[in-house]
């Protein structure tokens, strides 16, 4: 895989914490390729793991969690979404003060909110920690 | 306390800092609830939480001191990547990034064990909780050590070996300079040109860079069985070209092997 040329990666499990660890590891995965250091993957893993905990601690009528994640050369987008039931609840009211919020702030080099038409989503953005050539 | 109320308090309490010691109080007890829950995010890497809650709490002290109310950004964001970077300095300092592979190694082992022994019993392969079972680790640390083979082997250090078509020796000569394994492997060299390809490349990972089994069979793609095939029948090639066992090691990698 050629992290730079291709499109985003998608993956989409039950909005349920059992199938979180596979987009953790879908994250991983992807974020080797970057290239992220060791420790910037674990911050990656650790940051859509705390992205997911919070949209589905908000969103209990949700079915599916997704995760998108967009690589280039010098940094990873990750975007978890969870798909809101229709007519279902509008997200997180103060999702922002909460303290998963700050973790992800120190995870991550940008962490926005987005309330799409079609769920809440979280869009973070990790940078690449080792020079590309 | 809504983030306006919390942002009000914390200012006036940095305010009052200078010549106050209460607020530096006030302000560790208000924000000790995220040094413990940052703390407990970063638990499963093996240490006591206690230590962590500690670490955590001198990463909350040292944001105070060094918060400046001038800048824009809210204190509980600054001293959020404060104790986290604390945190990650601790698992630095004691090596922690050294730990984790060697943990996954040691439960990459046993399941590399376990699989062989339970395919033949079960007549299939095992499924990932019959391995940790067998294994005497959890389900969740067989998939980390999937996970972090993926993860983790997927920059080369070198460019592989073995797809250009050169010659086998100069693949050999170049990866490693030792004059004994070079001299044991040139009375080898005139058989290798009956291997396959694959087999030259098992070879190679198992015997010049020393891979186990497991990580030639994530290398290149096929189980682990299928290796230790791969190896038992290039090497028994080698031994009727060579024609005698004497210069054909067994599928050990150099350095395990004892005296010839």
């Amino acid at each position: 895989m050629t992290a730079s040329r291709s499109g985003p990666i998608t993956v989409s499990v039950p909005a349920r914490e059992e199938f979180v660890h596979v987009l953790r590891a879908v994250a991983a995965s992807v974020a080797s390729r970057i290239p992220l250091s060791f420790e910037g993957i674990e911050d990656l893993r650790l940051a859509v793991d705390e992205a997911c905990g919070r949209l589905l601690a908000k969103q209990g009528g949700s079915t599916t969690l997704t995760l998108s994640l967009r690589p280039s050369s010098d940094r990873l987008e990750a975007v978890v979404t969870v798909d809101a039931l229709a007519g279902g609840e509008r997200p997180p009211a103060g999702i922002e003060e909460t303290l998963g919020w700050r973790l992800l702030t120190a995870l991550v080099d940008s962490v926005t909110l987005d309330d799409g038409p079609s769920g809440p989503s979280i869009h973070l953005v990790k940078l690449a920690s080792v020079p590309t050539s | 306390m809504s983030g306006s109320d919390e942002r009000d308090v914390t200012t006036s309490l940095f305010e009052r800092l200078p010549e106050d010691p209460s607020a530096r109080e006030e302000l560790v007890r208000l924000f000790l609830p995220l040094a413990e829950y940052l703390a407990r995010r970063f638990d499963r890497r093996g240490e006591p939480l206690d230590d962590l809650v500690q670490v955590a709490s001198v990463g909350l002290l040292n944001a105070i001191d060094r918060f400046d109310l001038s800048r824009e950004v809210q204190f509980s964001t600054f001293a959020a990547v404060t104790i986290v970077g604390e945190l990650k300095r601790h698992f630095r300092d004691k090596g922690w990034a050294i730990r984790v592979p060697r943990r996954l190694q040691e439960v990459g082992l046993r399941v590399n064990a376990a699989l062989p022994e339970l395919t033949q019993e079960l007549g299939r392969s095992p499924t990932i909780d019959e391995l940790a079972a067998r294994a005497e680790v959890s389900p969740e640390e067989v998939l980390d050590a999937l996970e972090a083979v993926q993860a983790y082997s997927t920059t080369p250090l070198e460019a592989p070996v073995g797809e250009e078509g050169g010659a086998p020796i100069d693949a050999l000569g170049s990866e490693d300079s030792s004059i004994e394994v070079l001299d044991e492997w040139a009375s080898v060299a005139p058989a290798l040109t009956s291997l396959t390809e694959r087999e030259r490349r098992v070879l190679h990972l198992r015997f010049f860079r020393g891979l186990t089994q497991s990580e030639i069979a994530e290398e290149i793609g096929v189980s682990q069985m299928h290796v230790s095939r791969i190896l038992s029948q290039a090497l028994r090639t080698l031994r009727e070209q060579v024609g005698g066992d004497d210069a054909i090691p067994e599928a050990e990698p150099r350095g395990s092997r004892t005296e010839r």
